[in-house]
């Protein structure tokens, strides 16, 4: 075991263990190909993850070789794999850069499932379509629709509502 | 927005004592051009001027600024 | 994370979020009553209705209403419930009286052009000056027939035909010493005969074939009078009394509360601030018939009420009661929604 600082703030994002300080850009790396062995694994081609992920297809398959990435990138994309849903999409968000991606590595990572039940008391004012990182949530008649599937159990749309009418809770 | 007065321009009519409506109806004599009886009013006047007692009773209809021929008293 | 921003403009103000929606609600303080439905519908409390008397008869600078743009969420049921659209919201530019899935207030007030004879009775009344008739007035030389000459010969150019003359269709030129032209404007005379019976020398020939013959060549069309009635959407709170006024019964209004309204004259002391305030001029202070009368306090028309309940808010006493018992709005599926609606039932 070796001990993890995270820092975050608005402009730097980086990770720092006994091994010295990871770069966001490392993070990104340790993610994708985390997310990209699981996919493999659940029968996509190379030509669609590297599309899903945003990455070309020859840095593709040096990660899949085991080529360029060291072996810490992964070990600290696995250790964000285990924190609490909302701190792993918070963190997948920001050194990901990129929504498509990002949507990837979480719904491929996460493993939980949940349940979602919005209340007739929602209003319709669409914070929670703002709030939601991965797209999970639109509003239909003016009530808030969101998608099991996608959902990562974050709860941040839960701790914004201004009605309280969203519930998520873990399957 | 509360009530304010300028004792320097108040001429001491008590036409707004006599408007206020919150003044009448905690205290009828005041209708009749008489003196309120005590100070439960919001204002009165008192050594010839104008002087607020418990404005926080003032409803903010603006009655007294309408009536006060001097600019003696306001809401702002 | 969007957060919202607030742009103030005098008494107007805008609050936006602009994240993946762009969602702008304005707020025009002009149009604005006082009613405070809007800090009663508010699902967040996020808006505080201000001290309206005295921002309206003292001429403050206060807007009459206050919204936390942090508290805000641009939900629009402050924009659904004002009754007279001070309040808009507007979701990627569109406002949300034009989005099906919101429900609206129905009301609406409507000048029929086929039964309007543009008299105008309800553009004098109308107490917010919401109502514009322009009328286009017939060509009078249509609706009169007759025939008119003057005899230059005995013509004395005495001049008293053209003072005499009600339609100044007469005219006498000065053409040099002593020598005039008289002349008659057909367009302008209405064949009235007051010049031929005033002339001292008999010098006039007329006769009006209207009086004479029956009226058969007028055609009907030339006096048709043609105009438009406007009622200006932004001014109208619907009170209705250009519907009471109308001759023709060519105004519908339909209002979106249905209600009552009490004075409790115990209560009231007449300071008058109910009747400053009520967008529609439905309170007043009586007249007293004959001098020394002193009649109720305050008298009102309730027809003209739209149960906005500003007046209740703005009197110092208590002493009015409003109550909303219908109200009137386009089906929505929202459950909370609707409950929000009739929450303003009182």
């Amino acid at each position: 075991m070796f001990f993890v600082e995270i820092y975050i703030n608005i402009e730097t994002i980086c990770v720092i263990n006994t091994q010295g300080v990871h770069m966001p850009k490392h993070i990104a790396s340790g993610l994708k190909y985390l997310a990209a062995v699981e996919l493999t694994r659940d029968g996509y081609s190379q030509k669609k993850i590297s599309k899903m992920l945003n990455i070309d297809r020859s840095t593709l398959s040096h990660y899949l070789h085991g080529r360029n990435l060291s072996l810490s990138s992964i070990e600290i994309a696995e250790l964000i794999k285990e924190f609490t849903p909302k701190d792993f999409l918070v963190l997948t968000d920001a050194v990901i850069e990129d929504k498509e991606a990002t949507k990837t590595i979480v719904k491929t990572c996460l493993i939980k499932k949940f349940k979602v039940n919005v209340l007739d008391t929602c209003i319709g004012c669409g914070v929670c379509v703002e709030t939601c990182l991965i797209d999970a949530i639109v509003l239909d008649n003016l009530k808030a629709q969101i998608d099991p599937e996608l959902c990562c159990g974050c709860l941040m749309c839960e701790d914004k509502c201004p009605t309280n009418s969203i519930k998520i809770w873990e399957e | 927005m509360e009530l304010k007065v300028n004792q320097d321009n108040c001429l001491g009519c008590g036409n707004c004592v006599v408007a206020c409506p919150v003044n009448v109806s905690l205290r009828p004599e005041v209708s009749g051009g008489h003196g309120p009886k005590s100070e439960e009013v919001i204002m009165m006047v008192e050594n010839g001027v104008i002087k607020l007692f418990s404005e926080d009773k003032c409803q903010k209809c603006g009655t007294c600024q309408l009536f006060c021929p001097t600019d003696a008293i306001w809401l702002e | 994370m969007a957060t919202n921003t607030k742009e103030t403009k005098v008494k107007d103000f805008n609050i936006e979020r602009s994240a993946g929606e762009q969602r702008k609600l304005s707020y025009k303080d002009e149009t604005c009553i006082g009613c405070g439905i809007c800090e009663q519908i508010c699902p967040v409390e996020a808006i505080e209705l201000g001290p309206i008397g005295a921002i309206v008869r003292t001429g403050s600078d206060e807007a009459k209403i206050c919204i936390d743009e942090e508290k805000c969420v641009l939900c629009g049921m402050c924009s659904v419930g004002c009754p007279v659209n001070a309040l808009d919201l507007e979701i990627e530019g569109k406002p949300i009286r034009e989005i099906e899935t919101y429900p609206r207030l129905i009301s609406s007030a409507e000048i029929s052009d086929e039964d309007c004879v543009y008299c105008r009775a309800c553009e004098r009344i109308c107490p917010q000056d919401a109502v514009t008739v322009a009328r286009v007035l017939p060509d009078r030389s249509k609706l009169v027939t007759g025939e008119i000459d003057i005899d230059k010969e005995k013509c004395i150019d005495c001049g008293i035909c053209e003072e005499m003359c009600p339609a100044d269709a007469i005219t006498i030129e000065e053409l040099g010493p002593n020598e005039f032209d008289i002349s008659v404007d057909e367009d302008k005379c209405v064949y009235c005969l007051v010049c031929k019976r005033a002339c001292p020398e008999d010098a006039i020939t007329a006769a009006c074939r209207g009086c004479s013959y029956g009226e058969y060549e007028i055609n009907p069309e030339d006096s048709e009078i043609q105009g438009k009635a406007v009622i200006d959407e932004e001014e109208c709170v619907r009170c209705g009394w250009c519907e009471e006024v109308c001759p023709k019964d060519a105004v519908t209004v339909v209002k979106p509360f249905k209600g009552e309204l009490e004075v409790d004259l115990e209560k009231c002391e007449t300071c008058g601030a109910c009747i400053d305030i009520c967008p529609c001029e439905v309170l007043s202070f009586p007249k007293p018939s004959k001098p020394g009368e002193i009649g109720e306090k305050v008298e009102k028309n309730e027809e003209m009420c739209i149960y906005c309940g500003a007046c209740e808010k703005v009197c110092p006493n208590e002493a009015i009661t409003v109550k909303r018992t219908g109200i009137n709005y386009t089906p929505t599926k929202s459950k909370s929604w609707q409950k929000r609606l009739e929450s303003l039932k009182t």
